[in-house]
């Protein structure tokens, strides 16, 4: 198939496996690969992570991201097809994941109907339910690492910050999540906390497919407080007891909760129930925030319109030129 | 590495397409059966053993080799010595490499270490377990005869430490282990971490035990006390106990291998206080029947019991073509065959429970003149040149004296 194929495979034991057709990007830890799996000829896509270039040897992202996608295996989370070993370099195989949402929610020339957004919702807190369930946080949720398949899946991606939860008294860094999708808990520096984080990164995200444009962009950490209580109101000991009591908590600006008809206005399309649980993934008090599990089982899901059927929801815009990878995936139709 | 299991369904499926599969909830136990801990990592105990046996088996092939290849060199280099001395200077009378038992004894001696170090550095349990996890799967993979357990041992901790978000820079790591450099954990680390298969994540019995602490509370103090003695003191005082049972027990023992997390949690209750974890598995397993069941003296029980298997046997023969003989016959047979699969399922859970506290209690000490000597012919099966070498001089000694009269 591919012209220019430099093939690899386990080590020594296995026959050559992947092949590497081209490089697609480069990190600081890690360069990525497209490639076929040979025996199948899937597409998949190889992060190749150096070893042996930092002072404290593997690197602890590459480490979790290992640690975690090994465990999870649903339709709503990358799958990693396989690990291997190339003289001290740790190759991840991965699903091949052509688009995000971010490319998406970007492109202003497509049009998101409510159906759409209620898929790629529904998809995404059906991957963190089955983190959430397995005891792991993801802890970076953002359009951006919800990656697309070509038959239109959605799949939680980057568990480099990822975790497990669930060991009493363990402290947990505050430190974690891009700041647009950080809670309320995270900024005011909790270290103890739960997958309320990732549900608040999921509601703001929600927000961000009904507004086309990011719900609270902060600027710098003191601005992200200012951005997020503007919008959904400074939080009180009344509406969240012992906020007070949280490392970082300021509150020198006080703003009133936004009422119904303030956030009615501000997403137009919403249907009363979309902002029903937009409301109950944005608590301001973790424990009052809904999880994956009442998140999956609310009414907005099964109120008109169904979501969209995966290989129905708006792709990427098909440059003329070259975009192979586009029009294989609109031939493979999935098998329902 | 393995296929991607059963749960390739899209996520559009399900309701309507398929009835017969609708509404079964995916359990913990049923998360825990798709963990690479389970998948990879979960023997019997005569798998286990055979593991073990042939780690060791390759490490003697792999040892001999390298003894031959040293031999062969050496006897190149002078060869009338090899020659003159054939009696003492031979494969046959050099070779003396670790048997399984020694092996198994060598590894014995070093578990114990690891939580050592681990506890020197201060790190949470959470790190020690996982590097004894880490150290015992390696050795399952691999051979004291190929890798020497020392910097194995510190680079577990240091993987481990690192796998459970408690990062320790390499520097302050190798200034506390006297001799060790950077370099000699730094390489054996992507070593570790291919020969566990690079799965990392592992279950500890501690989460668990907790939650059956609250679950305990739940079941024995709630509406009200079920045991006249029992309290939330009493109930944190055996979890406590049992915290340590498993730190002292279960943690360097081959435990986890054998049985689930929640099922060593139980063991360490039960072997902690037997009255009170049998009263909450009865309670948890024979609910219904609990109390009639206290009333009960051991002989009708048992009677009862007897009556009851006859029972089932007769019409769960009926049932024997039937996939799904279990539902089946739960359904149909109502109350009897019902108080049948929940004896059965307590029962069952009682006798692996005992073969835990049985397993987990199995570990001895190994000797310390025994361990010296196995240490000395670990070094030799590493280095043979050295062996022979010494050998050699041994030799060239005895013939001196001679040589000068």
């Amino acid at each position: 198939m591919s012209t220019t194929t430099k093939t690899i495979g386990n080590d020594s034991k296995s026959p050559i496996k992947y092949s590497k057709d081209r490089k697609v990007g480069e990190g600081t830890y890690a360069v990525v690969y497209l490639g076929n799996q040979i025996s199948t000829q899937r597409k998949i896509a190889i992060k190749e992570i150096k070893t042996g270039i930092f002072k404290d040897g593997l690197d602890m992202s590459a480490i979790r991201e290992v640690k975690y996608l090994q465990e999870l295996k649903h339709p709503n989370v990358i799958e990693l097809v396989d690990v291997f070993s190339t003289t001290n370099n740790l190759n991840l195989v991965l699903e091949f994941l052509p688009c995000d949402l971010e490319v998406l929610i970007k492109d202003t020339t497509i049009v998101f109907k409510s159906a759409d957004i209620k898929s790629w919702l529904l998809m995404t807190l059906r991957g963190i339910h089955h983190c959430h369930r397995n005891f792991i946080l993801h802890r970076d949720l953002k359009p951006n690492n919800l990656l697309l398949a070509p038959d239109g899946e959605l799949k939680i991606a980057d568990f480099g910050l990822a975790r497990s939860l669930g060991n009493p008294n363990e402290d947990l860094s505050s430190n974690v999540v891009t700041r647009w999708y950080r809670a309320p808990e995270l900024l005011f520096g909790a270290k103890h906390y739960t997958g309320a984080v990732d549900i608040w990164s999921i509601g703001i995200i929600f927000a961000e497919l009904m507004l086309r444009t990011p719900y609270l962009p902060g600027k710098d950490d003191v601005d992200q407080l200012d951005v997020t209580f503007r919008a959904l109101g400074t939080p009180t000991e009344q509406i969240w007891p012992n906020v007070s009591n949280l490392p970082m908590y300021n509150a020198l600006r006080v703003y009133p909760p936004p009422s119904r008809q303030e956030l009615r206005n501000r997403f137009s399309a919403a249907t009363e129930k979309a902002l029903d649980l937009l409301i109950s993934m944005t608590q301001l008090d973790p424990s009052r925030r809904c999880d994956s599990t009442q998140a999956l089982l609310h009414e907005f899901f099964t109120e008109s319109p169904r979501p969209t059927e995966p290989e129905n929801l708006p792709k990427k815009k098909v440059k003329k030129s070259n975009d192979e990878d586009e029009s294989e995936g609109g031939t493979k139709r999935r098998k329902l | 590495m393995k296929e991607s299991t059963t749960d390739t369904k899209s996520s559009s499926e399900g309701s309507e397409e398929n009835p017969e599969a609708k509404r079964k909830r995916i359990s913990n136990d049923d998360l825990y059966r798709r963990s690479t801990q389970f998948e990879i990592w979960s023997y019997t105990a005569e798998s286990l053993e055979a593991a073990k046996k042939k780690a060791n088996a390759a490490g003697q092939i792999i040892a001999t080799k390298r003894f031959n290849e040293a031999f062969a060199e050496l006897k190149k280099a002078s060869p009338e010595v090899f020659e003159n001395n054939k009696d003492k200077l031979n494969p046959e009378s050099l070779l003396n490499l670790i048997t399984f038992e020694e092996e198994s004894k060598y590894l014995n001696y070093y578990t114990p270490n690891i939580i050592q170090i681990a506890k020197f550095f201060k790190m949470p349990t959470q790190v020690k377990l996982t590097a004894v996890s880490f150290f015992k799967k390696f050795y399952l993979e691999n051979s004291v005869m190929q890798y020497h357990p020392k910097n194995i041992m510190y680079t577990c901790v240091f993987l481990a430490a690192k796998s459970e978000n408690y990062f320790v820079s390499i520097e302050s790591f190798v200034k506390a282990l006297k001799g060790t450099d950077a370099k000699d954990i730094l390489d054996l680390e992507f070593i570790i971490l291919s020969s566990l298969k690079f799965t990392l994540l592992v279950h500890h019995p501690f989460r668990p035990l907790y939650g059956f602490f609250l679950d305990f509370q739940a079941v024995l103090l709630h509406p009200s006390p079920l045991m006249y003695d029992v309290s939330v003191n009493t109930l944190g005082t055996l979890y406590d106990k049992a915290k340590n049972w498993l730190n002292e027990n279960a943690v360097l023992s081959d435990v986890a291998f054998l049985f689930t997390p929640p099922q060593i949690a139980l063991a360490a209750m039960y072997d902690v206080d037997k009255r009170v974890t049998d009263r909450y598995l009865k309670r948890k397993f024979l609910r219904d029947h609990a109390d009639k069941l206290d009333d009960i003296k051991e002989e009708p029980e048992n009677g009862d019991v007897k009556k009851e298997e006859a029972k089932v046997k007769i019409e769960g023969d009926k049932n024997i073509d039937n996939d799904a003989a279990d539902s089946t016959a739960t359904k149909t047979h109502g109350e009897t065959s019902d108080i049948q699969t929940q004896r059965e399922q307590y029962e069952t859970l009682v006798r692996t429970i005992r073969k835990c506290i049985k397993v987990a209690k199995q570990v001895s000490k190994s000797p310390q003149d025994e361990v010296k000597e196995i240490d000395r012919k670990c070094f030799f099966a590493l280095n043979p040149r050295k062996l022979i070498e010494k050998q050699v001089k041994k030799i060239a000694k005895e013939a001196a004296p001679s040589e000068v009269v």
